[in-house]
Protein backbone atom coordinates (compact mmCIF):
# COMPACT_ATOMS: atom_id res chain seq x y z
CA UNK A 1 0.00 0.00 0.00
CA UNK A 2 2.84 2.32 0.61
CA UNK A 3 4.59 1.10 -2.41
CA UNK A 4 2.01 1.99 -4.05
CA UNK A 5 1.17 5.10 -2.63
CA UNK A 6 4.75 6.26 -3.25
CA UNK A 7 4.81 5.44 -6.99
CA UNK A 8 1.62 7.16 -7.27
CA UNK A 9 3.34 10.04 -5.73
CA UNK A 10 6.11 9.31 -8.00
CA UNK A 11 4.11 9.49 -10.64
CA UNK A 12 2.15 12.30 -10.24
CA UNK A 13 5.23 14.36 -9.54
CA UNK A 14 6.68 13.09 -12.70
CA UNK A 15 3.52 14.79 -14.39
CA UNK A 16 4.12 17.72 -12.59
CA UNK A 17 7.33 18.52 -13.33
CA UNK A 18 6.88 17.74 -17.00
CA UNK A 19 3.80 19.98 -16.80
CA UNK A 20 6.42 22.36 -15.16
CA UNK A 21 8.93 22.15 -17.81
CA UNK A 22 6.93 25.57 -19.37
CA UNK A 23 6.99 25.45 -22.80
CA UNK A 24 6.80 28.78 -25.07
CA UNK A 25 3.25 29.43 -26.18
CA UNK A 26 2.57 27.67 -29.93
CA UNK A 27 2.36 31.06 -31.23
CA UNK A 28 5.56 32.18 -30.73
CA UNK A 29 7.41 28.87 -31.38
CA UNK A 30 5.57 29.01 -34.96
CA UNK A 31 6.30 32.55 -35.53
CA UNK A 32 10.25 32.10 -34.50
CA UNK A 33 10.24 35.27 -33.33
CA UNK A 34 9.27 37.94 -30.28
CA UNK A 35 7.46 41.03 -30.95
CA UNK A 36 8.84 42.93 -27.95
CA UNK A 37 8.33 47.04 -27.52
CA UNK A 38 10.73 49.65 -25.47
CA UNK A 39 10.50 52.77 -24.99
CA UNK A 40 14.38 54.08 -26.33
CA UNK A 41 14.78 56.90 -24.44
CA UNK A 42 16.62 55.28 -21.38
CA UNK A 43 20.07 54.91 -21.63
CA UNK A 44 21.45 52.60 -20.32
CA UNK A 45 18.72 50.34 -20.49
CA UNK A 46 17.56 50.85 -24.22
CA UNK A 47 18.66 53.60 -26.45
CA UNK A 48 19.20 53.79 -29.95
CA UNK A 49 23.49 54.33 -30.45
CA UNK A 50 24.00 57.85 -31.65
CA UNK A 51 26.85 56.34 -34.22
CA UNK A 52 24.92 53.50 -35.39
CA UNK A 53 20.92 54.04 -34.57
CA UNK A 54 21.01 50.21 -33.36
CA UNK A 55 18.95 49.86 -30.45
CA UNK A 56 21.63 49.02 -27.77
CA UNK A 57 21.39 48.59 -23.92
CA UNK A 58 21.12 46.10 -20.80
CA UNK A 59 17.74 45.17 -21.99
CA UNK A 60 18.46 44.86 -25.18
CA UNK A 61 21.53 42.25 -24.70
CA UNK A 62 19.10 40.45 -21.91
CA UNK A 63 16.29 40.34 -24.37
CA UNK A 64 18.62 38.95 -27.04
CA UNK A 65 20.11 36.53 -24.68
CA UNK A 66 16.67 35.17 -23.38
CA UNK A 67 15.41 34.68 -27.17
CA UNK A 68 18.78 32.75 -27.92
CA UNK A 69 18.08 30.55 -24.69
CA UNK A 70 14.30 29.99 -25.63
CA UNK A 71 15.19 28.22 -28.89
CA UNK A 72 16.66 30.70 -31.04
CA UNK A 73 14.08 32.58 -31.51
CA UNK A 74 14.40 36.18 -33.18
CA UNK A 75 13.43 39.28 -32.04
CA UNK A 76 11.01 41.82 -33.34
CA UNK A 77 11.56 45.07 -32.07
CA UNK A 78 9.38 48.33 -32.00
CA UNK A 79 9.73 51.71 -30.60
CA UNK A 80 6.71 53.62 -28.28
CA UNK A 81 6.84 56.51 -25.44
CA UNK A 82 6.97 55.30 -21.87
CA UNK A 83 2.96 55.39 -21.83
CA UNK A 84 1.92 53.18 -24.36
CA UNK A 85 4.36 50.25 -23.22
CA UNK A 86 1.22 48.84 -20.65
CA UNK A 87 -1.06 49.36 -23.69
CA UNK A 88 0.98 47.59 -26.18
CA UNK A 89 1.35 44.47 -23.43
CA UNK A 90 -2.87 44.55 -23.23
CA UNK A 91 -3.35 45.04 -27.05
CA UNK A 92 -0.83 41.80 -27.77
CA UNK A 93 1.66 44.31 -30.00
CA UNK A 94 4.28 42.80 -27.40
CA UNK A 95 4.63 39.39 -26.16
CA UNK A 96 6.69 40.99 -23.00
CA UNK A 97 8.08 43.91 -22.18
CA UNK A 98 11.39 44.47 -20.76
CA UNK A 99 11.98 48.38 -20.86
CA UNK A 100 13.20 49.73 -17.57
CA UNK A 101 9.93 49.19 -16.24
CA UNK A 102 9.47 49.87 -12.13
CA UNK A 103 7.26 47.33 -10.58
CA UNK A 104 4.73 48.75 -8.40
CA UNK A 105 1.89 47.69 -7.57
CA UNK A 106 -0.62 50.10 -9.80
CA UNK A 107 0.65 48.35 -12.39
CA UNK A 108 0.14 44.70 -11.26
CA UNK A 109 -3.61 45.17 -11.71
CA UNK A 110 -2.93 44.80 -15.38
CA UNK A 111 0.67 42.88 -15.60
CA UNK A 112 2.67 40.39 -13.50
CA UNK A 113 6.20 41.47 -13.24
CA UNK A 114 9.47 39.28 -12.66
CA UNK A 115 12.21 41.73 -11.01
CA UNK A 116 15.29 41.32 -12.69
CA UNK A 117 17.02 44.34 -11.89
CA UNK A 118 17.21 46.11 -8.46
CA UNK A 119 16.41 49.90 -9.09
CA UNK A 120 15.39 53.15 -6.70
CA UNK A 121 14.74 56.85 -7.53
CA UNK A 122 17.80 58.98 -7.37
CA UNK A 123 17.97 62.65 -6.79
CA UNK A 124 20.65 64.50 -9.00
CA UNK A 125 21.46 68.29 -9.34
CA UNK A 126 24.02 70.25 -11.38
CA UNK A 127 27.16 69.95 -10.03
CA UNK A 128 27.53 73.54 -8.76
CA UNK A 129 24.33 73.71 -7.07
CA UNK A 130 24.11 74.33 -3.08
CA UNK A 131 22.18 71.35 -2.17
CA UNK A 132 24.63 68.54 -0.22
CA UNK A 133 21.54 66.12 1.23
CA UNK A 134 18.32 65.82 -0.20
CA UNK A 135 16.49 67.40 2.48
CA UNK A 136 18.11 70.43 1.19
CA UNK A 137 15.81 70.00 -1.69
CA UNK A 138 12.52 70.33 0.26
CA UNK A 139 10.29 73.34 -1.04
CA UNK A 140 12.64 73.02 -3.99
CA UNK A 141 11.62 72.37 -7.70
CA UNK A 142 12.12 68.82 -8.20
CA UNK A 143 11.50 67.08 -11.90
CA UNK A 144 11.10 63.92 -13.35
CA UNK A 145 9.42 61.95 -16.32
CA UNK A 146 5.33 62.48 -15.40
CA UNK A 147 4.72 59.01 -17.11
CA UNK A 148 6.59 57.31 -15.03
CA UNK A 149 5.77 55.81 -11.46
CA UNK A 150 8.66 58.57 -9.70
CA UNK A 151 6.33 61.37 -9.35
CA UNK A 152 4.03 60.14 -6.79
CA UNK A 153 7.65 58.45 -4.90
CA UNK A 154 8.79 61.96 -4.65
CA UNK A 155 5.90 63.26 -3.08
CA UNK A 156 5.99 59.97 -0.75
CA UNK A 157 9.27 61.03 0.59
CA UNK A 158 8.38 64.86 0.68
CA UNK A 159 5.59 63.67 3.02
CA UNK A 160 8.00 61.79 5.18
CA UNK A 161 11.33 64.25 5.25
CA UNK A 162 9.92 67.39 4.74
CA UNK A 163 6.55 67.93 5.50
CA UNK A 164 6.68 65.65 8.71
CA UNK A 165 10.13 67.57 9.49
CA UNK A 166 8.52 70.80 9.50
CA UNK A 167 9.65 71.92 6.05
CA UNK A 168 8.53 72.96 3.08
CA UNK A 169 6.97 70.22 0.42
CA UNK A 170 9.26 68.89 -2.36
CA UNK A 171 7.30 70.84 -5.77
CA UNK A 172 7.16 68.34 -8.48
CA UNK A 173 7.54 69.37 -12.24
CA UNK A 174 6.54 67.49 -14.57
CA UNK A 175 8.68 66.19 -17.77
CA UNK A 176 8.03 64.41 -20.91
CA UNK A 177 11.23 61.68 -20.50
CA UNK A 178 15.07 61.66 -18.85
CA UNK A 179 16.03 63.91 -21.87
CA UNK A 180 13.57 66.78 -21.26
CA UNK A 181 14.07 66.51 -17.62
CA UNK A 182 17.61 67.11 -18.11
CA UNK A 183 17.31 69.79 -20.38
CA UNK A 184 14.97 72.01 -17.57
CA UNK A 185 17.74 71.23 -15.26
CA UNK A 186 20.34 73.01 -17.82
CA UNK A 187 18.35 75.61 -17.77
CA UNK A 188 17.41 76.19 -14.36
CA UNK A 189 13.64 75.35 -14.69
CA UNK A 190 14.29 72.78 -11.82
CA UNK A 191 16.70 72.20 -8.90
CA UNK A 192 16.77 68.68 -8.87
CA UNK A 193 15.49 65.85 -10.99
CA UNK A 194 15.20 62.30 -10.44
CA UNK A 195 15.42 58.84 -12.52
CA UNK A 196 16.50 55.40 -11.48
CA UNK A 197 19.46 55.54 -9.98
CA UNK A 198 20.64 52.99 -12.62
CA UNK A 199 20.66 55.26 -15.70
CA UNK A 200 22.40 57.91 -13.88
CA UNK A 201 25.94 56.56 -14.28
CA UNK A 202 25.52 56.71 -17.92
CA UNK A 203 24.31 60.06 -17.98
CA UNK A 204 26.89 61.47 -15.96
CA UNK A 205 29.30 59.56 -18.38
CA UNK A 206 27.90 61.12 -21.31
CA UNK A 207 28.50 64.75 -19.56
CA UNK A 208 31.35 64.54 -17.40
CA UNK A 209 31.32 66.75 -14.52
CA UNK A 210 27.62 68.06 -15.62
CA UNK A 211 25.32 66.58 -12.68
CA UNK A 212 26.06 65.58 -8.71
CA UNK A 213 24.13 62.52 -6.93
CA UNK A 214 22.08 63.71 -3.67
CA UNK A 215 22.14 61.13 -1.12
CA UNK A 216 21.09 57.20 -2.09
CA UNK A 217 18.30 56.38 -3.94
CA UNK A 218 15.19 56.85 -2.17
CA UNK A 219 13.30 53.62 -2.08
CA UNK A 220 14.16 50.17 -3.06
CA UNK A 221 12.56 48.56 -6.03
CA UNK A 222 12.63 46.40 -8.88
CA UNK A 223 12.38 46.92 -12.27
CA UNK A 224 10.60 43.59 -14.19
CA UNK A 225 9.95 42.27 -17.04
CA UNK A 226 6.15 42.46 -17.73
CA UNK A 227 3.73 39.88 -18.45
CA UNK A 228 0.16 39.55 -19.64
CA UNK A 229 -1.84 37.99 -16.50
CA UNK A 230 -3.09 35.33 -18.59
CA UNK A 231 0.45 34.48 -20.05
CA UNK A 232 1.77 32.45 -17.26
CA UNK A 233 3.11 29.69 -19.63
CA UNK A 234 5.20 32.53 -21.29
CA UNK A 235 6.13 33.99 -17.78
CA UNK A 236 6.94 30.71 -16.39
CA UNK A 237 9.81 30.01 -19.44
CA UNK A 238 10.79 33.20 -19.19
CA UNK A 239 11.66 33.10 -15.47
CA UNK A 240 13.39 29.44 -15.91
CA UNK A 241 15.80 30.66 -18.71
CA UNK A 242 16.06 34.07 -16.56
CA UNK A 243 17.36 31.68 -13.67
CA UNK A 244 19.72 29.81 -15.71
CA UNK A 245 20.67 33.09 -16.73
CA UNK A 246 21.96 33.91 -13.50
CA UNK A 247 23.20 31.06 -12.76
CA UNK A 248 25.79 30.43 -14.77
CA UNK A 249 27.10 33.85 -14.99
CA UNK A 250 25.81 35.39 -18.59
CA UNK A 251 23.23 37.87 -16.81
CA UNK A 252 26.35 39.16 -14.47
CA UNK A 253 28.18 39.47 -17.70
CA UNK A 254 25.37 41.51 -19.35
CA UNK A 255 25.42 43.76 -15.80
CA UNK A 256 29.11 44.55 -15.60
CA UNK A 257 29.22 45.26 -19.51
CA UNK A 258 27.07 48.04 -18.46
CA UNK A 259 28.33 49.19 -15.25
CA UNK A 260 25.57 48.27 -13.29
CA UNK A 261 27.04 44.94 -11.03
CA UNK A 262 25.44 46.33 -8.19
CA UNK A 263 22.19 45.94 -9.27
CA UNK A 264 21.83 42.80 -10.00
CA UNK A 265 19.31 40.21 -8.39
CA UNK A 266 19.59 36.64 -7.20
CA UNK A 267 17.07 35.13 -8.63
CA UNK A 268 13.93 36.15 -10.53
CA UNK A 269 10.94 37.11 -8.43
CA UNK A 270 7.63 37.49 -8.97
CA UNK A 271 5.86 40.51 -8.09
CA UNK A 272 8.63 41.18 -5.37
CA UNK A 273 9.31 44.72 -5.24
CA UNK A 274 8.19 46.13 -1.85
CA UNK A 275 5.91 48.89 -2.37
CA UNK B 1 -63.33 74.11 -61.79
CA UNK B 2 -62.69 73.84 -65.82
CA UNK B 3 -63.52 70.03 -66.86
CA UNK B 4 -60.83 68.09 -67.93
CA UNK B 5 -60.09 68.23 -72.06
CA UNK B 6 -61.54 65.18 -74.13
CA UNK B 7 -59.24 62.96 -75.02
CA UNK B 8 -58.39 61.64 -78.73
CA UNK B 9 -59.86 57.90 -79.65
CA UNK B 10 -58.00 54.98 -78.39
CA UNK B 11 -56.34 57.12 -75.62
CA UNK B 12 -57.46 56.11 -71.95
CA UNK B 13 -58.51 58.83 -69.48
CA UNK B 14 -55.47 58.08 -67.05
CA UNK B 15 -56.27 61.51 -64.97
CA UNK B 16 -58.15 59.40 -62.06
CA UNK B 17 -56.04 57.10 -61.76
CA UNK B 18 -53.54 56.56 -58.53
CA UNK B 19 -49.69 57.44 -59.21
CA UNK B 20 -47.42 54.14 -58.23
CA UNK B 21 -44.75 54.92 -55.76
CA UNK B 22 -41.47 53.61 -57.17
CA UNK B 23 -40.77 50.42 -54.55
CA UNK B 24 -36.56 52.15 -53.95
CA UNK B 25 -35.86 49.05 -53.44
CA UNK B 26 -31.80 49.68 -53.31
CA UNK B 27 -32.62 52.77 -51.15
CA UNK B 28 -34.06 50.57 -48.34
CA UNK B 29 -31.62 47.63 -48.53
CA UNK B 30 -28.15 50.27 -48.20
CA UNK B 31 -29.86 52.17 -45.34
CA UNK B 32 -30.84 48.98 -43.46
CA UNK B 33 -27.50 48.08 -44.50
CA UNK B 34 -25.83 50.94 -42.86
CA UNK B 35 -27.92 50.65 -39.49
CA UNK B 36 -27.33 47.26 -39.24
CA UNK B 37 -23.44 48.07 -39.44
CA UNK B 38 -23.46 50.73 -37.34
CA UNK B 39 -25.54 48.90 -34.64
CA UNK B 40 -22.89 46.66 -34.78
CA UNK B 41 -19.96 49.28 -34.06
CA UNK B 42 -22.08 50.46 -31.05
CA UNK B 43 -22.31 47.04 -29.80
CA UNK B 44 -18.83 46.10 -30.30
CA UNK B 45 -17.94 49.43 -28.58
CA UNK B 46 -21.13 48.88 -25.58
CA UNK B 47 -18.91 45.23 -25.35
CA UNK B 48 -15.62 45.96 -25.71
CA UNK B 49 -12.86 46.32 -22.50
CA UNK B 50 -13.94 49.89 -21.76
CA UNK B 51 -14.54 50.86 -18.51
CA UNK B 52 -17.53 53.31 -18.76
CA UNK B 53 -18.31 53.99 -15.53
CA UNK B 54 -13.96 55.91 -15.69
CA UNK B 55 -15.44 57.76 -18.44
CA UNK B 56 -18.38 58.94 -16.79
CA UNK B 57 -16.10 59.51 -13.52
CA UNK B 58 -13.76 61.30 -15.14
CA UNK B 59 -15.70 63.37 -17.53
CA UNK B 60 -16.05 66.42 -14.97
CA UNK B 61 -13.00 66.17 -12.55
CA UNK B 62 -11.82 68.87 -11.78
CA UNK B 63 -8.19 68.32 -13.67
CA UNK B 64 -9.94 68.05 -16.80
CA UNK B 65 -12.38 71.19 -16.16
CA UNK B 66 -9.27 72.75 -15.88
CA UNK B 67 -7.69 71.84 -18.88
CA UNK B 68 -10.20 72.21 -21.14
CA UNK B 69 -9.99 76.08 -19.85
CA UNK B 70 -6.34 75.80 -20.58
CA UNK B 71 -7.19 74.42 -23.51
CA UNK B 72 -9.58 77.40 -24.85
CA UNK B 73 -7.93 80.26 -23.14
CA UNK B 74 -4.40 79.11 -25.22
CA UNK B 75 -6.69 78.25 -28.17
CA UNK B 76 -8.00 82.03 -28.22
CA UNK B 77 -4.50 83.75 -27.54
CA UNK B 78 -2.56 81.86 -29.85
CA UNK B 79 -5.31 82.34 -32.54
CA UNK B 80 -5.73 86.04 -31.91
CA UNK B 81 -1.93 86.52 -31.88
CA UNK B 82 -2.24 84.25 -35.44
CA UNK B 83 -4.69 86.50 -36.79
CA UNK B 84 -2.88 89.88 -35.81
CA UNK B 85 0.44 88.42 -37.36
CA UNK B 86 -1.41 87.55 -40.36
CA UNK B 87 -3.18 90.77 -41.38
CA UNK B 88 0.25 92.57 -40.59
CA UNK B 89 2.12 89.43 -43.04
CA UNK B 90 0.14 90.10 -45.79
CA UNK B 91 -0.06 93.49 -46.25
CA UNK B 92 3.47 93.08 -46.04
CA UNK B 93 3.76 90.59 -48.40
CA UNK B 94 1.09 92.65 -50.92
CA UNK B 95 3.03 96.04 -50.53
CA UNK B 96 5.63 97.63 -53.44
CA UNK B 97 8.28 98.00 -50.85
CA UNK B 98 10.39 94.75 -51.82
CA UNK B 99 12.27 94.76 -48.07
CA UNK B 100 8.84 93.77 -46.43
CA UNK B 101 7.82 91.68 -49.47
CA UNK B 102 10.69 89.44 -48.64
CA UNK B 103 10.49 89.50 -44.51
CA UNK B 104 7.19 88.80 -45.07
CA UNK B 105 7.66 85.40 -47.59
CA UNK B 106 10.41 84.62 -45.82
CA UNK B 107 8.22 84.34 -42.27
CA UNK B 108 6.09 82.64 -44.09
CA UNK B 109 8.56 80.12 -45.49
CA UNK B 110 9.89 79.66 -42.34
CA UNK B 111 7.28 78.99 -39.54
CA UNK B 112 5.21 76.99 -42.53
CA UNK B 113 7.71 74.85 -43.30
CA UNK B 114 8.88 73.52 -40.22
CA UNK B 115 6.46 70.92 -38.00
CA UNK B 116 4.69 72.74 -35.23
CA UNK B 117 5.84 70.66 -32.86
CA UNK B 118 9.56 70.81 -33.50
CA UNK B 119 8.77 75.20 -32.99
CA UNK B 120 7.17 74.43 -29.50
CA UNK B 121 10.35 71.86 -28.72
CA UNK B 122 12.79 74.88 -29.80
CA UNK B 123 10.22 77.80 -27.76
CA UNK B 124 10.72 75.89 -24.35
CA UNK B 125 14.40 75.00 -24.84
CA UNK B 126 15.39 78.19 -25.77
CA UNK B 127 16.97 78.86 -22.16
CA UNK B 128 19.83 76.06 -23.35
CA UNK B 129 21.04 78.95 -26.13
CA UNK B 130 19.94 81.95 -24.24
CA UNK B 131 20.70 81.63 -20.64
CA UNK B 132 19.74 85.14 -19.97
CA UNK B 133 17.50 87.15 -22.02
CA UNK B 134 16.40 91.08 -21.62
CA UNK B 135 17.42 94.48 -23.19
CA UNK B 136 21.12 95.48 -22.49
CA UNK B 137 21.50 97.85 -19.53
CA UNK B 138 17.54 98.44 -18.73
CA UNK B 139 16.43 95.16 -18.31
CA UNK B 140 17.24 91.07 -17.94
CA UNK B 141 15.92 87.96 -16.36
CA UNK B 142 16.78 84.41 -16.87
CA UNK B 143 15.02 83.01 -20.00
CA UNK B 144 13.23 80.09 -18.16
CA UNK B 145 11.35 82.59 -15.90
CA UNK B 146 10.00 84.30 -18.92
CA UNK B 147 9.53 80.84 -21.54
CA UNK B 148 7.03 79.66 -19.37
CA UNK B 149 5.32 76.43 -20.58
CA UNK B 150 2.62 78.89 -21.19
CA UNK B 151 4.71 81.60 -23.03
CA UNK B 152 6.43 78.67 -24.95
CA UNK B 153 2.98 77.39 -25.75
CA UNK B 154 1.46 80.82 -27.17
CA UNK B 155 4.66 82.07 -29.17
CA UNK B 156 5.40 78.32 -30.82
CA UNK B 157 1.07 78.57 -31.66
CA UNK B 158 0.61 81.86 -32.34
CA UNK B 159 3.17 82.14 -34.51
CA UNK B 160 2.98 79.15 -36.07
CA UNK B 161 -0.57 80.20 -37.20
CA UNK B 162 0.36 83.84 -38.46
CA UNK B 163 2.17 81.81 -41.19
CA UNK B 164 -1.07 80.19 -42.36
CA UNK B 165 -3.36 83.07 -41.49
CA UNK B 166 -1.25 85.42 -43.68
CA UNK B 167 -1.92 83.43 -46.59
CA UNK B 168 -5.85 83.33 -45.61
CA UNK B 169 -5.73 87.18 -45.05
CA UNK B 170 -3.58 87.78 -48.34
CA UNK B 171 -6.36 85.24 -50.63
CA UNK B 172 -8.97 87.70 -48.79
CA UNK B 173 -7.31 90.43 -49.99
CA UNK B 174 -6.68 89.61 -53.44
CA UNK B 175 -10.17 88.70 -53.55
CA UNK B 176 -11.40 92.38 -53.55
CA UNK B 177 -11.75 93.89 -56.68
CA UNK B 178 -9.22 96.04 -58.12
CA UNK B 179 -11.36 98.15 -59.23
CA UNK B 180 -12.08 98.87 -55.30
CA UNK B 181 -8.19 99.98 -55.15
CA UNK B 182 -8.62 102.00 -57.83
CA UNK B 183 -11.76 104.03 -56.72
CA UNK B 184 -10.40 104.83 -52.82
CA UNK B 185 -7.13 106.34 -54.60
CA UNK B 186 -8.81 108.24 -56.50
CA UNK B 187 -10.35 109.78 -53.92
CA UNK B 188 -7.31 110.53 -52.43
CA UNK B 189 -6.88 107.99 -49.75
CA UNK B 190 -3.74 106.39 -48.98
CA UNK B 191 -2.92 102.78 -49.35
CA UNK B 192 -2.98 101.66 -45.53
CA UNK B 193 -6.20 103.75 -45.17
CA UNK B 194 -8.42 102.29 -48.21
CA UNK B 195 -6.49 98.36 -46.96
CA UNK B 196 -7.95 99.37 -43.80
CA UNK B 197 -11.87 101.40 -44.54
CA UNK B 198 -12.59 99.88 -48.47
CA UNK B 199 -10.33 96.27 -48.28
CA UNK B 200 -10.19 94.43 -45.01
CA UNK B 201 -14.07 94.80 -44.72
CA UNK B 202 -15.28 93.55 -47.89
CA UNK B 203 -12.09 90.68 -47.10
CA UNK B 204 -13.30 89.58 -44.05
CA UNK B 205 -16.67 88.02 -45.47
CA UNK B 206 -14.03 85.82 -47.75
CA UNK B 207 -11.62 84.67 -44.47
CA UNK B 208 -14.37 83.89 -42.39
CA UNK B 209 -15.04 80.33 -43.39
CA UNK B 210 -11.32 79.28 -44.00
CA UNK B 211 -10.15 80.97 -40.64
CA UNK B 212 -13.13 79.33 -38.39
CA UNK B 213 -11.54 76.15 -40.14
CA UNK B 214 -8.23 77.62 -38.73
CA UNK B 215 -9.50 78.24 -35.34
CA UNK B 216 -11.22 74.84 -35.04
CA UNK B 217 -7.50 72.97 -35.89
CA UNK B 218 -5.84 75.37 -33.32
CA UNK B 219 -8.61 74.07 -30.34
CA UNK B 220 -7.13 70.66 -31.43
CA UNK B 221 -3.17 71.63 -32.34
CA UNK B 222 -3.01 72.67 -28.58
CA UNK B 223 -2.86 69.18 -27.57
CA UNK B 224 0.56 69.29 -29.17
CA UNK B 225 1.93 71.47 -26.29
CA UNK B 226 1.32 68.90 -23.90
CA UNK B 227 4.86 68.23 -25.32
CA UNK B 228 6.16 70.86 -23.22
CA UNK B 229 4.10 70.59 -19.95
CA UNK B 230 1.25 73.00 -20.72
CA UNK B 231 -1.62 71.50 -18.49
CA UNK B 232 -3.96 71.14 -21.33
CA UNK B 233 -6.86 68.61 -21.88
CA UNK B 234 -4.77 65.80 -23.41
CA UNK B 235 -1.80 66.86 -20.92
CA UNK B 236 -4.30 66.20 -17.74
CA UNK B 237 -6.29 63.35 -19.64
CA UNK B 238 -2.41 61.83 -19.74
CA UNK B 239 -1.87 62.55 -16.39
CA UNK B 240 -4.82 60.70 -15.06
CA UNK B 241 -3.83 57.95 -16.94
CA UNK B 242 -0.47 57.61 -16.26
CA UNK B 243 -1.50 56.43 -12.93
CA UNK B 244 -4.36 54.48 -13.42
CA UNK B 245 -3.69 53.37 -16.74
CA UNK B 246 -7.16 53.64 -18.26
CA UNK B 247 -5.68 54.85 -21.07
CA UNK B 248 -8.77 54.98 -23.50
CA UNK B 249 -11.37 55.71 -20.71
CA UNK B 250 -9.54 58.81 -20.34
CA UNK B 251 -8.74 59.29 -24.25
CA UNK B 252 -12.58 59.25 -24.99
CA UNK B 253 -12.90 61.39 -21.65
CA UNK B 254 -10.67 64.58 -23.92
CA UNK B 255 -12.35 63.35 -26.97
CA UNK B 256 -16.02 64.23 -26.26
CA UNK B 257 -14.48 67.52 -24.44
CA UNK B 258 -13.18 67.98 -28.14
CA UNK B 259 -16.06 67.51 -30.30
CA UNK B 260 -18.20 69.52 -27.54
CA UNK B 261 -15.96 72.22 -28.03
CA UNK B 262 -16.00 72.26 -32.10
CA UNK B 263 -19.97 71.52 -32.02
CA UNK B 264 -20.45 74.57 -30.09
CA UNK B 265 -18.18 76.72 -32.36
CA UNK B 266 -20.04 75.63 -35.53
CA UNK B 267 -22.89 77.99 -35.17
CA UNK B 268 -20.94 80.66 -33.57
CA UNK B 269 -18.57 80.54 -37.23
CA UNK B 270 -22.26 81.06 -38.58
CA UNK B 271 -23.15 83.69 -36.77
CA UNK B 272 -19.89 85.63 -37.35
CA UNK B 273 -20.11 85.42 -41.21
CA UNK B 274 -23.86 86.58 -41.15
CA UNK B 275 -22.43 89.68 -39.30
CA UNK B 276 -19.86 90.26 -41.77
CA UNK B 277 -21.92 88.89 -45.45
CA UNK B 278 -24.69 92.15 -44.10
CA UNK B 279 -24.18 93.94 -47.42
CA UNK B 280 -24.29 90.73 -49.48
CA UNK B 281 -26.85 89.09 -47.74
CA UNK B 282 -29.62 92.08 -48.16
CA UNK B 283 -30.71 90.90 -51.55
CA UNK B 284 -30.92 86.92 -50.44
CA UNK B 285 -33.37 88.08 -47.73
Amino acid sequence: MTRLSHFLGLAALAAATSAQAAELPAEIKQAGALKLTVNSTYAPMEYRDPATNELVGLDIDLANELAKRLGGLKIVWSETPFAELIPSLQTRRADFIISGISDRASRRETADFVDYLATGPQFFVMADSAAKDATDLCGKKVGTTRSTSFPVEIEKWSKQNCEAAGKPAIQYVPGENSIDVRNQLKQGRIDAAVQGSETLPYAQSQEPGKYRIVGDAFAKGYQGIMFRKDDAALREVVTEKLAAMIADGAYKAVLDKWGLGANAVEKPMLNAAPQ
Amino acid sequence: MRPAPALAEGFPDLSGMRIAREPHWFRWISAALIVLVLAAIARAFANGQIEWSYVSRFLTAKVILEGIVNTMVMAVLAMALGIVLGIVVAIMRLSPNPVLKTVAAGYTWLFRGTPLILQLLLWFNLALVFPTIGIPGLWSARAVDVMTPFLAALLGLGINQGAYTSEVMRAGMLSVDIGQYEAAQAIGMGRLRALRRIVLPQAMRVVIPPLGNEFIGMVKATSLASVIQYPELLHNAENIYYANSRVIELLIVAGLWYLLVVSILTPLQMLLERRFARGTLRLAR
